[in-house]
């Protein structure tokens, strides 16, 4: 699981050594011209001036006590063009991007202080370089989380309906209804992709594999575990407690649901993830435990991928111009998904997949990861001078 | 496919290096039967090898020795560029690289023009790992354009690609069904063969070569990361080359013995023209081929266990040469030239050994020569606990019935067999060079 740090947002302010500086253009041994920007708490860079457009470093010297993220930035509308996430105290970390025509400013973002812009200074010139995206903020992502908490608790009531179906299913003898309702309710699971780091060891419980604890671990429980027994023979009273086991669990987390969390940075981050998760453990066949459904697990698991992008498409359309190509991609595997899907209903197991329809699959789940990449870095709320 | 080359940005680099120097110079006078016979090796020689690890120092003091030097270069991630553009592709004639991976993929582009813009990317990506450039940051807008496992700044480190395509390329998926190369067929099963499906053919082959194992993955990845959507791998194999040791130039093989000895030479461009590329007219071959060449590619485990229980006799004799020297068992120089109209029985050469077979050296044969450019491979064990080791064999050919499979068809029954099995591999056409920067890969084949 992935974890990014987070600026605390905060408005106090306070006065601290002021040490600005600007030395004149050195070089960083590549022969490309640098320039070593002086930030602190409480003055953000100094005039600095480039004899024009171009690839250009900048030596960001941190000479600030504390750490802190540093923006360069178009001060007209706070688009960022580059910026360093965690610069630590006394260190000099290099900024290296193409400048072109146009005004910038240094935003610097120190912990426990206020937000700081540095002067703003213009690029002559008609050359066009990095681009700016205009960030997204907290105040923006915000919404989007209720929003999203709201369709989970929706798809987990279904869930919660679905896993009691199945456990009465096995609780009757009945394990070819059992069959049924076990891949109803584990795609149902799985088009909650976003939601997993929220799940916490709900997660673990309800669709844990059996790699860390081994098949024949009673430690090992949930969706995965059912499979493994329904499709390998073993008896309705061996799996009633399982299967009752995976309904509480499901209905125990549908009740802690109001009080649970989910972080905003992970509904730009599991737009590539839950994918990236398919890629490694669905198209493989790694989590095929009998059923031979993980083709259809990957086909819930672009549906889970679409529901985040349909809350950030609002977001994503002014910034990523690779947005449509992301929508066509996920067309694209979904089409080759479904064409393995008997007449029946059931699914071709992807150990089953001729050698041609495996990499048609692969390179389409490949391309759409590619061109899904870029939305964790671009949906990553950011502070910016206007949240204060 | 996401396709954003970096401009490249040329790093100042000492010119590229002279076409390798031909192992085929003059040596000294040829010894007598006898004294090869009696195994009599130049003392020499053999002093150098006891010396051991003291050889090394001696080395360094003498006279410059432009593959030490090379090797040093390579060792520093830090060899010229090879130029990209030409009438023919760069990977094929210079002195191999110390590093390299040959990867087999098939086409998964949905259309005629995805597989060209696949072509352009290959291309694309090809021209700049080869040049040299520095990715530039994308900002806040994704993940970073490279992979940053040779740093900051792309280092061309005598990167080569040498793309090619495969018969399967040319079934109905493309519409080039009728511009099928006459000669491009799926590789043969020979008698002594054990091919493995899942390591044979594909639609498309591609090498990457190195001074370095990091240059050569960097290579891959890019590539790979930037034709996604456009083909996927089927197998791969990497392969290394040991330095030459004590010295010289060719290096030695996982059984012992130095491979490469007698390659045709690469700075005649009358033998290139008439052993490796495919000439403009050659009968039956669609125009497109002109300035390619068929790359057979095939994988070929050795049983070193089984090898390391044979004397070194016995193994001398398969081979037709001494394993401390590569001397031809009937000469006292690597580059001696067997007389075997002298020994017309094999009494010191035997018949059927591999040298004398792969290259009987009559004017007849003189056309089936090919230009070998073999690497070594290790790759874990087997199911028994036995190294899984042996050569990546590939070589380049202007006819592969008229050559390769001239060749093979001479070796088969060879007492070496015993030793090694070939389990994979395939026959391809390198593409014809990409002349300039509008140029790409198969663009004869392709516009």
């Amino acid at each position: 699981m992935r974890t990014r740090r987070l600026l605390a947002a905060t408005s106090a302010t306070l006065a601290a050594a002021l040490a600005v500086a600007l030395a004149g253009c050195g070089s960083d041994g590549t022969g490309q011209p640098s320039d070593v920007v002086t930030v602190s708490s409480n003055q953000c860079g100094s005039t600095w001036h480039l004899a024009g457009p171009g690839w250009h470093t900048f030596e960001i010297s941190n000479q600030s006590t504390g750490g802190g993220e540093i923006d360069l930035i178009d001060p007209a509308n706070g688009a960022v063009y580059d910026e360093i996430e965690n610069i630590g105290p006394d260190t000099t970390t290099p900024m290296s991007l193409d400048v072109g025509s146009g005004k910038y400013a240094f935003l610097c973002l120190f912990q426990d202080f206020s937000p700081l812009a540095g002067p703003t200074v213009t690029v002559g010139g008609h050359a066009s370089g990095t681009a700016a995206i205009l960030p997204v903020t907290y105040n923006d992502v915000l919404p989007l989380a209720s929003k999203y908490q709201r369709y989970t608790e929706t798809g987990l009531q279904v869930l919660a309906r679905e896993t009691a179906t199945l456990a009465a299913d096995v609780r009757h003898g009945n394990l070819t209804a059992a069959k049924r309702d076990w891949l109803t309710a584990h795609l149902q699971y799985e088009t909650l992709g976003a939601a997993y780091d929220a799940f916490g060891n709900f997660d673990d419980e309800i669709d844990g594999r059996a790699d860390a604890v081994g098949l024949n671990s009673p430690k090992w429980t949930g969706f995965y575990r059912l499979e493994y027994g329904l499709w390998h023979g073993q008896s309705a009273a061996e799996l009633r407690p399982v299967a009752s086991t995976l309904d509480t669990n499901v209905r125990q987390l549908l009740a802690s649901w109001p009080t649970q969390q989910i972080p905003l940075l992970d509904i730009g981050l599991r737009t590539h993830e839950i994918l990236e998760n398919a890629l490694e453990f669905q198209l493989t066949g790694h989590d095929d435990y009998g059923s031979g459904t993980t083709l259809a697990t990957t086909v819930a698991n672009i549906a889970g991928t679409r529901e985040l992008l349909s809350l950030l498409h609002l977001l994503l359309a002014p910034r990523y111009p690779g947005l449509p190509a992301v929508y066509t991609g996920l067309e694209q595997l979904q089409a080759l998904l479904v064409k393995e899907q008997r007449p029946n209903g059931t699914w071709v197991p992807v150990s089953q997949l001729p050698l041609a329809a495996h990499q048609a699959i692969d390179a389409a789940c490949d391309q759409v990861l590619a061109e899904l990449a870029p939305i964790a870095s671009i949906a990553e709320p950011r502070n910016t001078a206007n949240d204060f | 496919m996401t396709s954003e080359p970096p401009r490249p940005e040329p790093e100042s680099q000492p010119p590229a290096p002279a076409p390798a120097p031909s192992v085929k110079s003059p040596g000294p006078g040829r010894r007598s039967f006898l004294r090869g016979m009696a195994g009599g090796v130049a003392g020499g020689v053999v002093a150098g090898g006891v010396a051991g690890a003291a050889a090394g120092y001696a080395y360094r003091n003498t006279p410059p020795d432009p593959a030490a030097a090379a090797n040093e270069a390579a060792l520093q991630g830090r060899l010229p560029a090879v130029p990209f553009h030409g009438k023919y592709q760069a990977g094929i004639l210079p002195p191999s690289q110390r590093a390299s991976v040959v990867v087999s993929f098939d086409a998964t582009a949905d259309s005629r023009a995805g597989l060209t813009e696949l072509f352009q990317t290959v291309t694309d990506r090809a021209r700049a790992l080869t040049t040299g450039y520095t990715p530039q940051p994308v900002g806040i807008g994704g993940p970073p354009s490279d992979s940053g496992v040779l740093g900051p700044t792309v280092v061309p480190d005598g990167l080569t690609v040498t793309f090619g395509v495969g018969s399967t390329m040319f079934d109905g998926r493309y519409g080039l069904a009728g511009l099928r190369p006459a000669q491009l067929v799926p590789m043969r099963s020979f008698p002594n063969d054990n091919l493995d499906p899942a390591q044979c053919g594909g639609d498309l082959i591609m090498q990457l070569s190195a001074g370095n194992t990091d240059t050569v993955l960097h290579a891959l990845r890019d590539i790979a990361k930037n034709t996604r959507g456009g083909m996927q791998a089927n197998w791969r194999i990497d392969g290394f080359l040991s330095p030459a040791r004590p010295a010289g130039t060719v290096p030695r093989n996982m059984l012992g013995f130095m491979d490469g000895i007698s390659n045709p030479s690469v700075t005649s461009a009358a033998q290139m023209d008439s052993l490796v590329w495919i000439q403009p007219g050659t009968t039956g071959e669609p125009a497109w081929t002109a300035g390619g060449s068929y790359f057979v590619v095939r994988l070929i485990r050795m049983f070193v266990e089984f090898w390391d229980r044979v004397d070194v006799y016995e193994q001398e004799t398969m081979i037709g040469r001494r394993r401390d020297t590569g001397f031809p068992l009937d000469s006292d120089s690597i580059d001696g030239t067997p007389d075997y109209a002298l020994d017309p029985t094999g009494d010191v050469i035997p018949l059927t050994a591999h040298m004398r077979l792969a290259n009987p050296r009559t004017p007849q044969t003189e056309s089936s020569r090919i230009l070998r450019r073999a690497y070594n491979y290790d790759r874990g064990l087997d199911q028994v606990g036995n190294l899984d080791m042996g050569l990546v064999f590939t070589c380049f050919q202007q006819d592969i019935h008229r050559q390769f499979e001239a060749v093979q068809t001479r070796l088969i029954g060879e007492p070496l067999v015993d030793y090694i099995s070939p389990f994979g591999g395939g026959y391809f056409l390198a593409l014809p060079g990409v002349t300039d920067s509008n140029d790409y890969f198969g663009r004869a084949l392709l516009a």
